[in-house]
């Protein structure tokens, strides 16, 4: 049981790591157009990438603090939300993290064949 | 939503005061939507519930906010915790030993006289309050330490394998003994300035026990000069903590001290009495003084004719 445990959350923590650089790459793609959190949270949900809010939210302030994103309060159906858009250093830095992601599928998919 | 309020509550009280506002208006902003497209897609209206749910799956709200602050929220991290560890470990029977020993003369001092349990009660409060004393001036100085390298680390530079020191570096510093010297800078420092009556000879007897003041009330006219020594060292010590080695500038500046040290304690030797058994404390200040002008004259000797290892010219020279 321990056993089992143990691979599980191991598996879990790798899987984790395998995702968290992707997450920026998606991030900063989708946010090419402008999004607030739970609307971008939605989009990825719907494009098969689901993101818990406790990862997205902060990983959103986070790229915001590196100036790879900026963001603006706007009020919306009288709801005050917080709208984020790529920066132009975060776009240049998606087309880059993207060519790199390719290269990067293609070597491991033929690894793994 | 009160759940929500309360959630939201509980992650801004761990986050920094410069973050709080807009990361709780942010995170209620979120949470309520998330509620809203929730209460509709289960076709009932958003109840403790729900909310309940939607505050779960955002997580625990300390890890939640240890997500948003972008600084370390502890004040000595793992890297430093294990010297902490050590350094209090080797502190307090160090302190437990030096009032035992104290206790034991007093005993040989006054043999005869009927035992008495106030000697070892007044020892044990004593004991207490100088371990309370140091434990805040060590925590201090690690935490002040935590800061400085992480501050390092923060602004970042490129590592360049030409910077790597030889392998024999007489200018490698133990990053221990440096937080070490800090420390008793600092505590020195506290003592003299906040505590003088503790600077004292005590004598515990069975009866009772006697505190013997050493410093004199005109002492403190040396006081500015001797915190400007302490804040220099102090500042000096964080410096060369923070370069991971002793440079050349460094060097020197440790020079510059020691003979401001030494021109502090001829100062002294020659200055009006400002202790009690004056003549007795400044022959071992004479000794103090032989010794820092000696020390002076190795480091400069050691400055004149040895080369010091220095990275950034060795990345220049590449």
């Amino acid at each position: 049981m321990v056993m089992g445990g143990t691979q599980l959350s191991l598996r879990e923590n790798l899987s984790l790591e395998l995702r968290r650089g992707a997450l920026v790459l998606a991030v900063l793609t989708e946010l090419r157009h402008e999004e607030y959190g739970y609307s971008l949270k939605k989009l990825l949900a719907d494009k098969g990438l689901e993101i818990d809010e406790g990862t997205l939210y902060p990983l959103l302030r986070r790229l915001e603090g590196q100036a790879l994103l900026k963001s603006d309060w706007r009020v919306e159906d009288g709801r005050p939300r917080r709208y984020y858009r790529a920066s132009a250093q975060g776009e240049k830095l998606a087309k880059e993290l993207a060519a790199e992601w390719q290269k990067l599928a293609g070597v491991i998919g033929a690894l793994i064949k | 939503m009160e759940l929500v309020d309360r959630y939201v509550h509980e992650v801004g009280q761990y986050l920094p005061s410069r973050l709080r506002a807009d990361v709780e208006a942010e995170l209620r902003s979120l949470l309520t939507e998330s509620l809203e497209e929730r209460a509709r897609a289960a076709g009932r209206p958003a109840d403790a519930q729900l909310a309940a749910d939607v505050v779960r799956e955002f997580g625990v709200p300390r890890d939640v906010a240890s997500r948003y602050a972008p600084e370390p929220q502890y004040l000595i991290g793992p890297r430093l915790y294990p010297a902490y560890r050590m350094a209090v470990k080797i502190m307090i029977p160090l302190l437990a030993a030096v009032v035992l020993v104290l206790m034991v003369i007093g005993q040989f001092q006054h043999q005869g006289e009927p035992p008495s349990i106030g000697p070892f009660i007044r020892a044990t409060g004593s004991f207490l309050s100088t371990v309370l004393f140091n434990l805040g001036v060590m925590t201090f100085v690690f935490a002040l330490v935590e800061r400085a390298m992480h501050r390092r680390e923060a602004a970042g530079s490129a590592w360049d394998p030409a910077t790597l020191p030889p392998v024999n570096d007489p200018d490698r510093i133990s990053y221990f003994g440096r937080i070490f010297v800090l420390y008793l800078i600092a505590a020195l420092a506290l003592l003299f300035n906040f505590f003088p009556e503790w600077v004292a000879v005590v004598v515990f007897n069975n009866t009772d026990s006697r505190v013997y003041q050493l410093l004199e009330p005109a002492f403190s006219r040396y006081l500015p000069l001797l915190n400007t020594w302490w804040a220099l060292a102090f500042a000096l010590n964080l410096v060369v903590l923070r370069q991971g080695r002793w440079r050349r500038t460094t060097r020197w500046a440790d020079l510059a001290l020691e003979l401001f040290n030494a021109v502090i304690l001829l100062l002294l030797v020659i200055g009006p009495p400002v202790f009690r058994y004056d003549l007795l404390i400044k022959v071992v200040l004479q000794w103090f003084l032989i010794f820092s002008i000696i020390k002076a004259c190795v480091m400069l000797y050691r400055l004149l004719v040895r080369r010091t290892f220095e990275p950034w010219h060795a990345a220049a020279a590449k």
